[in-house]
């Protein structure tokens, strides 16, 4: 633990860059229906693709804890919601995330929380995708952190949307490729309607 | 490689005294022992011309290499010349640094008024042993590379011959941007000091002058001292070294003087707003090595790297994290000040928890951790590095122009 604040000990990282967490609402990422991975290398992150035409690799959220669930035998984990204003993020934590999944036990539901993870794509068996955010770290912040995060994301979404419609990333090229039908200026009127929803 | 040209040169030598060699079959020598045994191509040239004066049984035949040919002989600057080039060059030693392989025999920096040059000699190549402070005539030396820096050896071909009269040198400093690997001098202001991460190191941190910044380091020995921060300093004839495409100055073989006045430095401080998604271990209440000039951060068991184990540490607190604005991640760095003013928790009542709780430090960094982790924050501070060295971080406020503003821009389609 001694080591790490000195700039330039032992193990440099060369070239790392710690992927940066995406601010997204829960109805965008609800609608995440593609996960890539650039480069063929074990360690190369994977990407869920954002429908606003963004590579996501972790999510930044604030919301409230509403419900909490232990599950497994052996293997035992945590299963959470948070709702923002726009609708329901699932949350996990396993026993590869102890601190995470002690965090999150600690929690009393409802409360507001701050969560980094990786959000995971599944297809259920009936076809069904379903995403899911594996907790990297998850804290009780107060309402204001909750406001400003909804600010934020409200940003973030419309600059991606301007993005979008200059059409020139490969992101974007991306999501006309894999999500044809969808429109993301729906997600305007989303954004719309979660700031509406904070009161000054 | 030009093989055919060596081999020239040797026959040439072999000719004058009244033999016939086939050049062709020179050159294959020099092939095989350059390519399949890794012989330096001047260690080749002698050796090769030694074997065909033994076969010729030729008495007084140089194997001295470079002559004429390539019109080595041909003063040169400093400044002027390029890996890969025989070079004669005239210039001061101003600078004698530790071998750094039993297969050296001196290495130093030598500089004209041109410019200064990294120097290898090699064992092998029995040259004098050359004097700091000394003019000398270096004929028929190799230029080479590596790792980026170009470096003058001195190899069993080369001539050394003493330069008598002492001329005037006076070396001319850049700005740090247009430092290249090599030698450089520069007028800069010693920005930062760091933690030392090594024994061997005497100081290490950033200097800057107004076109840029960089890190530097000084190696312990005798007669180096340390540079004192926020103090401009001119900087002769130091090790400029590349890595990962950053560069670094070595200050070991450098002369360097405190100057008066002050100068501004650019790479100012940044502003970044974001939100705390790590506090990363090592946050918190930690001890620090109570030995002066260490102050390393002290494992749990108060070990310090260099001077052991410190039952009389000191205490510090300090935050190691990320702070992230959705599009980059900025590694952070705040010391006691900050965390102080941040958590509100100050360093008395920090020892008071971690001499008193029965999670002990840990208690302090998990406080920490859910004051911190998950709230948005602006950090002042300079970036160096990738990591944002924190001088001011407050937590941001609700603004509601903010709120007005995004209403109007995202109701407005």
């Amino acid at each position: 633990m001694s080591n790490g604040g000195m700039p330039f000990q032992g193990r440099r990282e060369g070239g790392f860059e710690r992927e940066p967490a995406r601010r997204v609402f829960a109805s965008e990422l609800r609608e995440c229906r593609y996960q890539f991975r650039e480069g063929d290398d074990d360690k190369s992150p994977t990407f869920v693709l954002l429908p606003t035409g963004e590579r996501c690799n972790r999510v930044f959220l604030v919301g409230t804890l509403t419900e909490k669930q232990k599950q497994g035998e052996q293997n035992i984990f945590y299963r959470g919601r948070v709702v923002d204003p726009t609708g329901t993020f699932f949350v996990m934590a396993g026993s590869y995330q102890p601190e995470a999944m002690q965090q999150l036990a600690k929690i009393e539901t409802p409360a507001f929380v701050a969560v980094v993870g990786k959000p995971n794509l599944y297809q259920t068996q009936d076809g069904a995708f379903l995403i899911s955010v594996r907790v990297e770290s998850i804290t009780v912040v107060d309402r204001e952190t909750r406001d400003l995060w909804v600010l934020d994301t409200a940003k973030a979404t419309l600059d991606r949307i301007d993005v979008f419609a200059i059409g020139t990333s490969t992101d974007v090229a991306r999501v006309k490729e894999h999500y044809p039908t969808l429109d993301p200026l729906i997600f305007r009127k989303t954004v719309y309607e979660a700031l509406a929803q904070i009161k000054i | 490689m030009e093989f055919s040209q060596i081999a020239e040169r040797i026959s040439l030598k072999i000719k004058q005294k009244g033999q016939n060699v086939d050049t062709k079959k020179i050159e294959s020598k020099l092939r095989r022992l350059v390519e399949e045994f890794g012989v330096q191509p001047a260690e080749a040239e002698r050796s090769v011309t030694n074997e065909l004066a033994r076969e010729y049984n030729l008495q007084g035949i140089s194997s001295s290499v470079g002559g004429g040919v390539l019109g080595s002989k041909e003063d040169r600057s400093i400044a002027d010349i390029a890996p890969g080039e025989w070079v004669t060059i005239e210039g001061k030693i101003v600078a004698i640094l530790s071998p750094m392989s039993p297969s050296i025999a001196q290495s130093g920096i030598i500089a004209d008024s041109t410019g200064a040059i990294r120097f290898v000699a090699w064992v092998k190549a029995n040259a004098p042993q050359m004097e700091e402070g000394t003019w000398y005539r270096i004929e028929s030396g190799v230029v080479d590379e590596f790792r980026g820096v170009p470096s003058l050896k001195i190899h069993s071909g080369t001539s050394i011959k003493t330069i008598e009269e002492n001329r005037a040198l006076i070396p001319t400093t850049v700005k740090i941007s247009e430092l290249k690997p090599g030698i450089g001098s520069v007028r800069a202001k010693v920005v930062q000091e760091w933690e030392t991460t090594h024994e061997r190191m005497l100081q290490s941190g950033i200097l800057g002058d107004e076109s840029g910044i960089l890190k530097f380091v000084i190696w312990r020995e005798a007669g180096k001292e340390k540079l004192s921060v926020g103090a401009v300093y001119t900087i002769f004839y130091a090790l400029v070294d590349e890595f990962n495409g950053k560069l670094s100055l070595n200050l070991s073989s450098a002369t360097y003087m405190q100057d008066e006045g002050d100068m501004i430095v650019s790479g100012g401080d940044v502003d970044v707003r974001g939100a705390i998604v790590h506090i990363a271990p090592g946050s918190g209440i930690i001890k620090r090595c109570p030995v002066e000039g260490c102050n390393r951060a002290l494992s749990r068991q108060n070990y310090c790297p260099v001077h052991e184990i410190q039952p009389k540490f000191v205490y510090d607190l300090r935050i190691k994290g990320w702070l992230d604005d959705g599009e980059k991640t900025h590694n952070i760095l705040l010391q006691r000040d900050v965390v102080e003013s941040l958590t509100g928790m100050n360093l008395d009542a920090a020892k008071e928890l971690a001499e008193n709780n029965p999670l002990g430090m840990d208690e302090v960094f998990l406080r920490m951790r859910d004051i911190l982790l998950g709230r948005y924050v602006i950090c002042h501070g300079r970036e160096i590095d990738n990591r944002l060295l924190v001088k001011a971080c407050e937590r941001v406020k609700m603004d509601t122009s903010d709120h007005t503003a995004l209403l109007n821009r995202a109701g407005g389609a």
